[in-house]
């Protein structure tokens, strides 16, 4: 039992860093477990939405205690956030992040859902993790057709590398992307942490492929991160709509800020590397001092207590771990799964004139990337894949050869 | 302080409509919103719906009286917004008490409820979130309006109570009522009246005083004679 709420934590004006200090050992590419980089990706998305929502709400209000509070919290977190993607090795292509970025898609996405007590969000982060999985496939024979190596050297076969459901067929028409939101009154305190966290996730990988396509001298390559990167964008409206709208600018701060305390004290837990386990729990220690201004800001300009908003301790920790039997699962029941608004129904109930197909058929009018990709590695000695329990579980998808 | 609002681990359910969506354990059954008052011939559902909306604005207010209570600088009116906390929760627990009485669950937080607090979380968050646009003097103004604004909803609140108690047949839902009702009302009164009066007199001694005219200070006097206007409140 950790009650954030009980711990003090470090004084905000004792976190500020140097840049010695900030300017950290990058890991060894090759030598990392990639669940250790999967938390490293994770907690820069975590810290970079503490960031980009501090500087939403300070353009929200002209009190000078809550703008002061907020820039002195908000400078820490962007030191934090220095701290956690400093670590990332020069010699790491935007390539070989990419794929780290679509493991942590795959393995946080389906670990969230497995332990998701709304039926309607676990449907929800279903719905994504499918096609979150498909795309480390297309990204890993993109890293095969222009690097000539192999995804698993980065993955280490804890994720199978497969199909999911087509990138081609993930372009839905915006107004079938927005989904209900969970109420703030009945909401378990998990869904939410596992909301805002999937939220970040999703945001930082669409801000890294929004950002990093043009990188690339290859057109495949940029196709790829284009078409991609719109299905992130996709993502990001699907998991923030979501969130409870009704939630004052306090108690997300409050929120986000827990949410940061919850993951940390998670990472702590199961880190295997000692140099990033002590991090992690610096940071904790950092996070459960913001969490206190925080709590202090919502108790003085909402006359809200912090207790009447937060559970009585931290939730089951989340933890990166193998998920394979039961990605497959999910892909053998739901790869054709779409959706009408924010309902989830099957291909079928669509008709031919919906406007997601209508949609679909003209960001894919004149060739589609996903598909081109897949189409060059087999013209370039076969396509790449891990199916490392078995054929792939939808018949449809299996490989030409295999079906 | 009490934790008042719904949640989790308070039991909290609700419905859910267009775009909230309920955990199907914390869903509130359409039969048991109809139940309510089972002596009265009421429209069971719709009452429910209303009464949680009541509660979620007494709940609202406890957090405005205590936000305003820590906000203000003026000792007089901090004085008061303790004593209308105070009181404040106390229609809570009434009203949590008379939904209870009337076969209902408090835990309840209607869709009606959620636009009220949607409301009630604009109301607050305009007082504090604009407060550098102004001086000390037009930051109270704020306060005291948000108090009248909210204790105007709160008189009309129960005086539809007291209506509805009135329709009512002789039986334990009218008794019920009636208690409630009774409790509360003159606590109403008295709120919306000093809110009135408070925020007439701030705004009259302003608009009247001509030293407000002539002194260069304009802040640290006009609050120094307020002050000494609500004394007399």
């Amino acid at each position: 039992m950790f009650n954030p709420l009980e711990h003090q934590g470090m004084a905000i004006d004792d976190q500020l860093r140097s840049w010695r200090e900030l300017n950290v050992e990058p890991y060894d590419k090759l030598a990392i477990h990639p669940y250790s980089r999967s938390r490293i990706i994770l907690m820069n998305g975590i810290e970079v939405e503490s960031i980009l929502f501090s500087h939403q709400f300070a353009r929200h209000t002209d009190n000078p205690e809550v703008k002061e509070k907020l820039a002195l919290s908000r400078r820490i977190e962007a030191q934090q956030q220095k701290a956690i993607n400093w670590l990332s090795p020069g010699d790491e292509t935007p390539l070989e992040t990419t794929i780290g970025y679509e493991q942590v898609a795959i393995d946080l996405t389906a670990w969230l859902a497995r332990n998701e007590p709304d039926p309607y969000i676990k449907q929800t982060f279903e719905f994504g993790l499918l096609e979150d999985f498909d795309h480390l496939y297309r990204y890993a024979n993109l890293y095969e057709l222009i690097s000539g190596q192999m995804a698993e050297t980065l993955t280490r076969d804890l994720t199978e590398i497969m199909p999911g459901r087509p990138t081609a067929v993930e372009h839905r028409n915006p107004l079938d992307d927005i989904r209900r939101h969970y109420d703030r009154h009945t909401v378990d305190p998990l869904s939410r942490l596992h909301v805002l966290t999937l939220v970040a996730g999703e945001q930082q990988t669409m801000n890294y492929y929004m950002n990093h396509g043009p990188d690339f001298i290859e057109p495949v390559a940029r196709g790829l991160y284009l078409e991609i990167a719109e299905i992130e964008e996709q993502h990001v409206t699907q998991y923030e709509s979501l969130l409870d709208p009704l939630e004052s600018w306090f108690e997300q701060l409050v929120h986000h800020e827990y949410n940061e305390c919850y993951l940390y004290h998670s990472f702590m837990e199961e880190e295997t590397d000692d140099r990033l386990r002590r991090l992690w729990e610096r940071h904790l220690d950092m996070e459960l001092g913001q969490l206190r201004v925080a709590c202090d800001l919502l108790r003085k300009y909402n006359g809200i207590e912090p207790e009447e908003i937060l559970p009585p301790a931290l939730p089951q920790p989340t933890k990166f771990q193998e998920n394979k039997e039961y990605v497959r699962g999910v892909l053998a029941s739901q790869v054709d799964l779409r959706t009408n608004g924010p309902d989830f129904v099957p291909v079928e109930d669509l008709g031919p004139d919906h406007r997601s197909l209508q949609y679909m058929r003209r960001v894919n009018d004149g060739g589609v990337p996903s598909e081109e990709v897949i189409d060059a590695a087999r013209n370039d000695g076969g396509e790449y894949r891990r199916e490392l329990i078995g054929v792939h579980p939808v018949d449809s998808l299996r490989q030409p050869s295999a079906a | 302080m009490t934790v008042i609002t719904p949640n989790r681990a308070t039991g909290a359910r609700s419905v859910p409509i267009a775009m909230t969506e309920i955990p199907p354990e914390a869903a509130m059954p359409p039969e048991a919103l109809r139940a309510l008052a089972p002596d009265a011939d009421l429209n069971g559902a719709f009452v429910s719906d209303l009464l949680s909306a009541f509660l979620a604005h007494e709940q609202c207010g406890v957090h405005l009286y205590r936000t305003v209570a820590g906000a203000t600088a003026n000792p007089i009116l901090e004085a008061k917004y303790r004593d209308f906390l105070g009181d404040t929760e106390r229609h809570v627990d009434i009203l949590t008490r008379l939904i209870t009485e009337l076969g209902g669950d408090p835990q309840y937080v209607s869709p009606s409820a959620r636009l009220v607090h949607a409301m009630n979380t604009h109301l607050i968050q305009g007082v504090v979130l604009a407060s550098g646009s102004a001086d000390e003097l037009p930051r109270e103004m704020a306060m005291v309006e948000a108090v009248l604004l909210a204790e105007t909803k709160d008189h009309a609140d129960w005086s539809l109570l007291s209506a509805l108690r009135d329709k009512l047949p002789e039986g334990p839902s009218r008794d019920a009522l009636s208690r409630a009702v009774a409790e509360v009302e003159p606590d109403e009164d008295e709120h919306v009246d000093w809110a009135r009066r408070t925020w007439e007199r701030m705004t009259m001694m302003q608009a009247t005083s001509s030293t407000m005219m002539k002194v260069t200070d304009f802040a640290e006097k006009a609050f120094a004679t307020v002050k000494n206007a609500v004394k007399g409140s």
